[in-house]
């Protein structure tokens, strides 16, 4: 037994690439939460089943969300939920390969949530407080909000390279200003009914997400190999 | 008019169809019921519109053109008499089509009545901690269009006006004031009710805290059968825990009916105390049971509070009475006669007469029969005929 210690590990080098492989973790650490959203790795069919059913479930309420609104405004033709507004999203999905369009749902469910708070508000002073379309409209940005998430970190799981872009503050996609009762009841109608197709959209296109990007045995090791 | 014409057409309303195309004036007003409405629907010259290619329609239904009136080109007016209430909270839809039927502007009419003075507010407070107030609307009860109810409140000789904040979406005419409430000291307490057409206050009530005092039905509340007594319950409970803190005593009453009958017998004199025996009931019937408790002597007065909600009904059932399987003592027919046969027949007749049935059969009984056969024996040509006692 030597009397000194040896030191087998040359101090300086290494610490330092040990911190750099420690902020290298945090940073990939940091960058696996996005948006606040902490999320749980699950096998890619599986996640994308789930949030095919939250869709369809979305879907299915915003019929009714849409018939419960109509009959609380008033006799309303089909003329007012046809009406051309700017600002309010548009129900179709874009992109040509899978990471766009799946952005694009994401990006389509979060551009809603502003206008279908703001039809919340409104009706809140339009209506009596028993109100069920109150209740409905509440229900429908909790769960779109819910879809966002999942999507997003779906998206995060199989296209990890390709970042998320930062959502508009107050963009072109904002609420419009101030309206009177009438142009609040048409406006609330076409959001309504843009989301239902929307949510029809998405239900179709997420059946094909699945089986274009979920194969077999899709490891999260191989899906890089698709982005 | 034409300054009138270029106020409404440079009124800042971005419109759905088109931005400054068209407008509606009067745009979303209130009404009272009954009135006289003369609305304009103007479009901007660049629309390549005239006026008399408009048409109106109010709640989906087309206006007939003789109300309608040309005002200039570009502006089309509407007069609608005598209108009635508003269908819906959101207001009547009055629209102003070009002649496809394309929707061009619209305007949403709230006609209603303004509120009539809130009505019946009473109050009252959950073991001193809170306050919960509840009113009427007043009038015909409906006003049509929105109408916004405030509680507010007051301590009389000093202290600012305060407002109740939680109205519940499920009772609509009642404010929960949850904390912060002086005792000893009495409070002003009222409703206002505004909106777009008038306004109106309750007259105001005054109270002290501990005047309107209740607290929580009695809790652990059970009923029992007393031995075999088949006419008589026992009902048990305990005094509401929220008591135990304060210096209520607490006075109690008790209501039972049968199963099968709304008519509630109420026994008042129960005091206190937290057991209590109910008489005079039908055998083999069962029977519900609620108590109820009023917080008396509140710190020290004689005052009583308010009766607290009935307890949930608890069941039981009195035991039944043995007489009534008497019934099944009577011998069947056909058979021999034998000597027993005749012998037991006149001993059951003897029973069902003068032992009130078959419940305490024994052999004393028999015994006992057999006793009074040999007496009425001796005595038989005198008493033979059907002895009643």
């Amino acid at each position: 037994m030597s009397g000194h210690v040896k030191n087998m590990c040359p101090q300086l080098p290494i610490s330092q690439a040990a911190r750099t492989l420690l902020s290298l973790l945090l940073v990939a650490a940091i960058d696996s939460v996005s948006a606040g959203v902490v999320c749980r790795k699950q096998p890619c069919g599986s996640s994308l089943q789930i949030s095919l059913k939250l869709t369809k479930l979305i879907h299915k309420e915003s019929a009714d969300l849409l018939k419960t609104y109509k009959v609380s405004q008033g006799d309303m033709s089909e003329l007012f939920c046809q009406m051309s507004i700017n600002n309010v999203p548009d129900p179709n999905i874009s992109g040509l390969d899978p990471s766009e369009r799946m952005l694009s749902i994401y990006s389509h469910c979060k551009a809603f949530l502003p206008h279908l708070k703001r039809v919340t508000e409104q009706q809140t002073d339009l209506q009596p407080p028993s109100s069920s379309l109150l209740s409905k409209l509440s229900t429908a940005q909790n769960r779109t909000n819910g879809l966002a998430n999942q999507i997003n970190c779906i998206y995060q799981t199989l296209f990890p390279n390709l970042p998320i872009p930062p959502e508009p503050v107050d963009g072109p996609t904002s609420v419009p200003p101030s309206q009177n009762v009438f142009q609040q009841k048409v406006y609330g109608c076409v959001v309504l009914k843009r989301f239902k197709e929307f949510l029809s959209r998405v239900t179709r296109e997420l059946r094909t997400l699945k089986s274009q990007v979920c194969t077999r045995r899709t490891t999260f090791a191989d899906t890089n190999a698709l982005s | 008019m034409l300054s009138l014409l270029f106020l409404i057409l440079y009124i800042p309303a971005v419109m759905p169809s088109s931005s400054q195309m068209a407008g509606i004036f009067p745009q979303d007003p209130a009404l009272p019921i009954g009135s006289t409405l003369t609305a304009t629907c103007s479009v901007s010259p660049d629309l390549g519109l005239h006026a008399s290619s408009l048409f109106w329609s109010l709640n989906g239904r087309r206006l007939p053109s003789s109300s309608y009136s040309v005002l200039s080109p570009t502006a089309l007016s509407v007069t609608l008499p005598g209108l009635p209430a508003s269908r819906q909270r959101s207001g009547d839809n009055l629209v102003c089509h070009n002649h496809g039927g394309h929707v061009l502007a619209g305007s949403c009419l709230y006609i209603g009545m303004p509120p009539a003075k809130p009505v019946n507010l009473t109050c009252w407070s959950r073991n001193t901690k809170d306050l919960t107030c509840r009113w009427a609307p007043g009038g015909q009860g409906e006003t049509f269009i929105k109408t916004k109810y405030t509680l507010k409140y007051k301590l009389r000789w000093y202290g600012r006006e305060r407002e109740c904040e939680e109205y519940s979406a499920a009772q609509p005419y009642s404010c929960y004031i949850p904390r912060d409430l002086a005792l000893f000291t009495p409070y002003e307490i009222w409703v206002e009710a505004t909106n777009q057409l008038g306004s109106a206050t309750s007259d105001v009530i005054t109270l002290d805290i501990l005047d309107v005092v209740t607290t929580d039905p009695p809790s652990g509340v059970s009923v029992s059968r007393v031995g075999d007594l088949e006419d008589h319950l026992s009902v048990r409970w305990e005094s509401p825990p929220a008591l135990k803190d304060f210096l209520f005593q607490a006075k109690y009453q008790i209501r039972y009916r049968l199963e099968d009958n709304s008519d509630w017998k109420v026994m008042d004199d129960v005091g206190n105390q937290t057991s209590c025996r109910l008489a005079g009931l039908r055998p083999g019937t069962v029977y519900f049971v609620q108590v109820r408790c009023n917080p008396v002597g509140i710190y020290g007065s004689r005052r009583a509070g308010i009766w607290s909600e009935w307890s949930h009904p608890t069941a039981a059932s009195t035991p039944h009475s043995e007489r009534v399987l008497s019934g099944s003592c009577d011998s069947k027919s056909g058979d021999s006669n034998s000597t027993l046969r005749r012998e037991l027949k006149q001993f059951f007749g003897w029973v069902r007469n003068h032992a009130y049935g078959c419940g305490g059969m024994s052999i004393k009984l028999y015994d006992q029969w057999r006793v009074w056969m040999q007496k009425s024996h001796k005595t038989r040509n005198q008493v033979l005929q059907g002895d009643k006692s």
